[in-house]
């Protein structure tokens, strides 16, 4: 359990930064809502977990919040991308690819053999 | 970068994270809020729908946490918590909190300054490149303790040794000299070879070394001249290179600028240094050839031990050569760091001064530990409390050690200030010939000492209280016996009383050695005799007959001044300082066979007119004096001193007796014995002494430079005896000589004060010992105070029950001197097993005091019996005042 939290660590932010990247300005839970249903409803977020994440983001400086009202005329805490998320989501998804493309070399069936 | 960003935040977010709870409250109420919208949207009830929500949360309260941890630093949050609830328990508590800081801090402050007087004497790296395999070599004999050699062997030595990678010499003796300019000074200049400065890694600062070519005879005269110079008498010119500078009334071009506090392996002072340029040829003939001190870089990897072995058969060599076979045995090759060649004789003391500072230190900080013993005695219901509700044993501890960094923390502070202040007072009282004690101040280093001191201490203090879990059943405890609290308490007062045992043992027995050395008879008159030393410029005074008539001169005008009762010279003074010596087996009496077997030890030899012996009130007690008519006579007398005598002619009458030199086979007739005075220093072994007669001839009044010794030693001291007292008779010596000469500098001392001053050296280290010794002893009679007030205290009820059950008042008294003499007893004991085993240490610091004096050691036994007992008696008194009838209502 605890190897599988550690390996959401790293997407979950890759997962936050793209959603972001794609929709623009979101809130808290817009986020996670947003995730779930991009995974086709196969993830399943601890929303608690969502926040820290959310907070060390900001505190690295990829994203940045503010107070705003919600579509239902809600008081929410926005998060949007900054200049350096931009950057980030650029690199992070470009390493990404690259490392499921390594992975998939390995696991694609052997064509010699 | 972004993880420092982070950090950032992370740190400064205690100071400003107020309302970041209730913001991250507020936003999780949002988020829970939407969440059951949704669900009732989706079909579910109201409370169903919030059930959902939180479950998906994985809980408010757990996110929260998760939150502020992700928010802040936790370890930061408690330190920061723990640091203002330890303030909040010092405010409460001032006289706790000012008794703990005042004596760390006396204790930190005592400890850095010594650390910094001893700082380069013991640790600090010496200021040359590669310096700890720089090493001074040379031969040493029993007239010259420190490694010298001399042009007949060095070539030798230079071109055949294998152990070293740099080998060079400076001159033995820096000299005086004259920079004869607009305005003229007297400076020290010194010569060295070309590959000195490179091989102690010195380049100047502007300008460069010498050249091979300029360190060889009849080449051009250039010199380096020190930083201070530089700064001084040349305003920091950047033109200075190249400048012609008048030396002793001949040019010398300067060629470079000596760094900033540079100074000469053998610590003389040297203004300016210029090429040795000698005759490698000429020198390597000669016999002895010129002194030098020669210093070498051992080859990487290359021991001392494997160097002086490597050097031996040089040495045989030079041995079998060079020296007389009958002094040849008193010749031996000496190797050793440049460390220990600057400073051994002081090592000791230093040592034993650091010693006696971490002594203080470790006392202060077992007193500290005791009163936060005490204080969590006081505290042990809410430790236990704090524990009961979930504080790890891990936690209580860095509370505990929270409010010990706090304390050593505000203690290192102030006891910087406070060795600012020490070292201002040991500058003021300190000798002349502890090395380096002028230069030493506060900086970085030393900064770093009294932090890391303070760490040490502050764990040490902070552990030990610590160290006992609060128990379960201090909660339910109505009063707490605290038993083992106080077994601490006690161990801790038993060893402070042993270390200040020790000190104190230290300190009497050094005021013993002190007082003895004062009250020792000299031989000879101090009071109402002045010394003068007379600085005759060598360049204009290059005779010895020029030397000679402004000498006599002075004498002559001295002599008619009224109230002055004799004026003689001699070109040394008992009791200490430089002397010149001769071997007792080169001295030999007529018709006798040499009865000493080889050395015999030296003799002090002085060059004296008549006059000497009143000015100085030392007894002929055989034949007669010098006369005046002696000084123009051509035959060589000497008078010999007592001990002397007895020693070359026992049992005999030695006047009219011949002496013969053997080293140049001149034959002194002795025309009389003076009793011995004290003539090897205070602290040592009287020696035998020749007086030799000063005629009034040139080449008794030329200057013989002894190898060692700062040249002034060696002119001729002009010794007067008056009626009027010396401050009196001071000016009218100095108007005659200034007319005699108005630009010769004079210097004028009384002899009380030459004696005083070689009692500044002991008298520092009494002081100094004596200081910590009583710091020592009051701090460990304030613990022993502290622990015996805080026992009886919790045994009031006892006492209660006990008066009540028919003890009488001197019942209770006795009860509590008991615990208090017990203690005192027991830390007495281990004190003076200690002091006894370490005070043969101190051997070479005592004058004609064992080591384990009893009398010392008792007097130091009764203080300390005595100031205990006393300290005792303030709670038992109290105790015995107890009124039962309180006592047993009291809880």
């Amino acid at each position: 359990m605890g190897d599988k939290t550690d390996v959401w660590q790293g997407t979950l932010t890759l997962m936050v930064l793209r959603t972001l990247e794609i929709m623009g300005p979101q809130h808290g839970y817009g986020l996670a809502r947003r995730i779930e249903q991009t995974s086709g409803d196969r993830l399943m977020l601890n929303y608690g977990t969502l926040y820290p994440a959310l907070l060390k983001l900001e505190q690295e400086g990829s994203i940045r919040s503010r107070w705003g009202v919600s579509d239902n005329n809600r008081r929410a805490k926005f998060y949007e991308l900054t200049k350096a998320g931009q950057r980030q989501v650029r690199k992070a998804t470009a390493d990404w690819e690259q490392t499921t493309e390594i992975l998939a070399r390995f696991l694609a069936p052997s064509e010699e053999a | 970068m972004r993880k420092l960003r982070s950090l950032w935040i992370r740190l400064i977010s205690p100071f400003r994270r107020r309302d970041a709870d209730q913001e991250f409250a507020a936003e999780l109420e949002s988020h829970l809020a939407m969440h059951i919208e949704d669900g009732v949207r989706a079909g579910l009830s109201e409370s169903e729908a919030r059930r959902q929500a939180l479950i998906r949360m994985g809980g408010a309260e757990q996110a929260k946490q998760a939150y502020r941890e992700r928010a802040t630093l936790p370890w930061l949050e408690t330190l920061l918590q723990d640091t203002r609830y330890a303030l909040r328990g010092f405010r409460r508590n001032p006289i706790f909190t000012f008794t703990a800081i005042a004596t760390l801090a006396l204790g930190i402050g005592a400890t850095t300054a010594v650390f910094s007087v001893v700082d380069r004497i013991l640790f600090r790296s010496l200021p040359y490149a590669h310096d700890d395999r720089i090493v001074s070599v040379g031969l040493v004999q029993s007239l010259e303790r420190q490694e010298f050699t001399v042009g007949g062997f060095f070539f030798d030595w230079r071109d055949n040794q294998k152990p070293f990678e740099a080998f060079a010499s400076q001159q033995a003796l820096p000299h005086a000299c004259d920079l004869v300019e607009a305005n003229p000074v007297q400076l020290n200049c010194i010569h060295a070879q070309a590959g000195f400065l490179p091989l102690l890694g010195i380049s100047p600062v502007v300008g460069r070394n010498f050249l091979p070519e300029e360190d060889r005879p009849n080449g051009p005269r250039v010199a380096l001249i020190s930083y201070g110079l530089w700064l001084s008498h040349y305003n920091r010119d950047p033109d200075i290179l190249n400048r012609q500078i008048d030396v002793d009334g001949s040019p010398a071009r300067v060629v470079g600028v000596l760094p900033k506090g540079f100074e000469l392996p053998t610590l003389q002072a040297a203004d300016v240094i210029m090429p040795m340029a000698l005759n490698e040829g000429v020198e390597r003939k000669s016999s002895p050839g010129s002194p030098m001190r020669t210093f070498a870089r051992l080859r990487p990897g290359v021991s001392i031990a494997q160097a002086k072995a490597e050097l031996e058969p040089l040495f045989v060599y030079t041995r079998e050569t060079l020296i007389p076979a009958q002094i040849r045995k008193d010749f031996h090759l000496s190797v050793r760091s440049l460390r220990d060649r600057e400073t051994k004789d002081v090592q000791l003391t230093a040592w034993i001064f650091l010693g006696s500072a971490l002594a203080v230190l470790l006392i202060a900080c077992a007193n500290v530990g005791s009163l936060m013993t005490a204080r969590g005695a006081a505290r042990e219901r809410e430790l236990a409390m704090r524990s009961a509700l979930g504080a790890s044993r891990g936690r209580l501890i860095h509370q505990t050690l929270t409010e010990a960094s706090l304390l050593s923390f505000a203690a290192a502070v102030t006891g910087m200030v406070l060795a600012e202040g020490l070292l201002r007072v040991f500058l003021a009282i300190a000798p002349t010939g502890i090395p380096f004690l002028l230069r030493a101040g506060l900086d970085l280093r030393i900064a770093l000492f009294t932090g890391l001191l303070s760490v040490v201490c502050g764990t040490l203090f902070g552990l030990l209280p610590a160290l006992q879990t609060p128990r379960a059943v201090a909660l339910a405890a109505r009063a707490t016996k605290s038993r083992d609290r106080t077994v601490l308490r006690r161990s801790l007062v038993v060893g402070q009383i042993a270390i200040s045992m020790i000190l104190l043992s230290g300190a009497a027995l050094l005021l013993k050695s002190f007082q003895n050395m004062r009250e020792q008879s000299l031989g000879m008159q101090t009071q109402g005799v002045l010394m003068a030393r007379i600085a005759l410029p060598g360049f204009r005074y290059n005779t010895g007959e020029k030397k000679m008539d402004f000498y006599l001169n002075a004498e002559a005008a001295l002599r008619r001044l009224p109230g002055i009762r004799a004026v003689g010279f001699s070109d040394s003074l008992p009791p200490g300082g430089w002397h010149d010596d001769e071997r007792f087996a080169d001295l030999a009496a007529e018709g006798k066979p040499h009865t000493a077997q080889g050395i015999g030890g030296s003799v002090v030899c002085r060059g004296v007119t008549p006059d000497y012996f009143q000015a100085l009130n030392i007894p002929i007690i055989r034949g007669r004096n010098f006369t005046e008519q002696d000084r123009t006579a051509s035959e060589y007398w000497v008078v010999l001193s007592r001990l002397l005598a007895t020693r070359m002619f026992p049992g005999e009458d030695p006047v009219g007796k011949r002496i013969q030199r053997l080293r140049d086979g001149t034959w002194f007739a002795v025309v009389g014995v003076a009793e011995n005075v004290k003539n090897g220093g205070l602290m040592e072994q009287d020696e035998p002494e020749i007086y030799f007669l000063r005629h009034s001839m040139a080449q008794d009044w030329g200057e013989r430079a002894p190898v060692g010794e700062v040249m002034s030693g060696a002119a001729p001291l002009m010794i007067v005896n008056a009626i009027l007292p010396p401050s009196a008779v001071a000016p009218w010596v100095r108007s005659q000589i200034a007319q005699l000469d108005p630009t010769v500098p004079v210097e004028i001392e009384p002899l009380t004060q030459t004696v005083s001053k070689l009692a500044d050296r002991p008298r520092f280290q009494t002081a100094l010992l004596s200081f910590f010794a009583f710091s020592g002893l009051a701090m460990a009679v304030i613990g022993l105070y502290g622990v015996i007030a805080y026992m009886t205290v919790q045994r009031t009820q006892e006492i209660g029950v006990r008066m009540a059950l028919g003890a009488g008042r001197l019942d209770i008294l006795r009860l509590i001197l008991g615990e208090g003499v017990r203690l005192i007893a027991m830390g007495s004991f281990l004190g003076l097993l200690s002091a006894l085993a370490l005070s043969s240490v101190m051997k070479s610091l005592l004058y004609s005091v064992s080591p384990h004096d009893p009398l010392s050691f008792v007097v130091v036994s009764l203080l300390m019996a005595f100031v205990g007992l006393a300290a005792t008696l303030i709670p038992a008194r109290a105790a015995m005042k107890t009124d039962p009838m309180e006592a047993l209502r009291t809880e």
